[in-house]
């Protein structure tokens, strides 16, 4: 059976017992030389460890990586911003104004067409929102970061 | 606020700047190799881990808040990456294969030995890697990071207990069974009761 003292052994060698429980294993070392003779092990081993051969990655690692980094998808954020510029956000409007008159036309509903300053946010809206789940499944979700953009969709100033 | 050289850099590669993740990657580069060949054990995929690793730490700059130190960020997502690995079953055999001594080991460096250890005892460098990534492999997962960590990174016990979401008492208890369980792998070889590889 170990000593009760046994697991508190590695983290005296490594310095990392506070100095009240330091103490106490110190004082215990001198008495139990089942502890001793641990201790002297885990010791040696730790300094073994400096003497292992190094592990040297490959030079070629850091171009490879910035290529990888470069050939990256644009993040939500990016595209977000990019759809959001006036220069891409005016034709998305109109393209996405086009868009509901024709459904409208198309589904022969008696509604009136709103006027332009009633309905444009929610144009834009829909345009951002076209765009959104075009991407969607090419670039999937995979950071709580992603589903919080298009939770606060609704809270990003699109007017 | 003053924040280290790390943690600017960070926090430019949130904003979007390559630069800044360029130097990182300088900076940091080889700890994380390291980390990934003591965790897999298979030098190839340690590198593929490491550039996983990085563009991961690329993709979710944003996320990063410098509450905490930046290298234990970086291991916090360098674990977590080598863990869902593992758990894929994929690389379980490559992590169980640490390299065997050659059959010419001329080359090989002397360890020298502890005080009153018979020279007869000492293990040759490649003995000595292949008792430890023996050793390591038979470890849990968790075990081995923060032994890794500790032993090749030189991580106070807090910074990873930070790094695997653990208390620090866990970690304590992890970096214990792991290290005693590498120091009976290289008693036992030297003794001459075990192969450096015992599991193929």
């Amino acid at each position: 059976m170990s000593c009760a003292f046994e697991e508190d052994l590695t983290a005296y060698v490594d310095g990392e017992l506070p100095p009240p429980h330091r103490a106490r294993v110190e004082a215990h070392l001198g008495t139990c030389a089942a502890c001793q003779g641990t201790e002297r092990l885990l010791r040696v081993t730790v300094a073994r460890m400096a003497e292992l051969p190094a592990f040297t990655p490959s030079p070629s690692a850091r171009r490879e990586l910035l290529a990888r980094v470069d050939a990256l998808p644009p993040t939500w954020r990016e595209r977000l911003a990019h759809l959001l510029k006036p220069g891409v956000l005016v034709p998305s409007a109109g393209l996405a104004t086009a868009a509901v008159l024709a459904l409208l036309v198309a589904g022969r509903a008696r509604v009136e067409a709103p006027g332009l300053e009633e309905w444009d946010a929610g144009a834009l809206e829909v345009a951002a929102n076209l765009e959104l789940v075009e991407d969607y499944e090419v670039l999937g979700l995979d950071s709580s970061d992603d589903l919080e953009v298009v939770e606060n969709l609704h809270e990003l100033g699109v007017q | 606020m003053d924040w280290d050289p790390d943690t600017q850099a960070m926090l430019k590669v949130a904003a979007g700047d390559k630069q800044a993740f360029a130097w990182l990657f300088d900076q940091h580069h080889a700890s994380v190799a390291r980390f990934a060949f003591r965790f897999v054990g298979d030098r190839a995929r340690a590198e593929e881990l490491t550039q996983d690793i990085f563009v991961k730490l690329y993709r979710h700059a944003r996320s990063y808040k410098p509450t905490a130190k930046f290298k234990t960020f970086l291991f916090r997502v360098a674990t977590n990456h080598c863990l869902n690995e593992m758990r894929r079953g994929e690389y379980r055999v490559a992590r169980l294969t640490a390299e065997a001594p050659a059959e010419d080991d001329a080359g090989a460096v002397e360890m020298p030995g502890p005080d009153g250890e018979r020279p007869d005892q000492a293990l040759s460098g490649r003995e000595l890697e292949a008792a430890v990534g023996a050793a390591l492999g038979d470890l849990s997962d968790r075990e081995r990071a923060a032994f890794t960590m500790c032993r090749f990174e030189g991580m106070a016990y807090r910074d990873i207990a930070e790094a695997l979401e653990a208390s620090e008492a866990a970690v304590k208890s992890l970096i214990h069974r792991a290290t005693l369980a590498v120091a009976r792998r290289i008693e036992a070889l030297q003794a001459g009761a075990v192969p450096a590889r015992s599991r193929a």
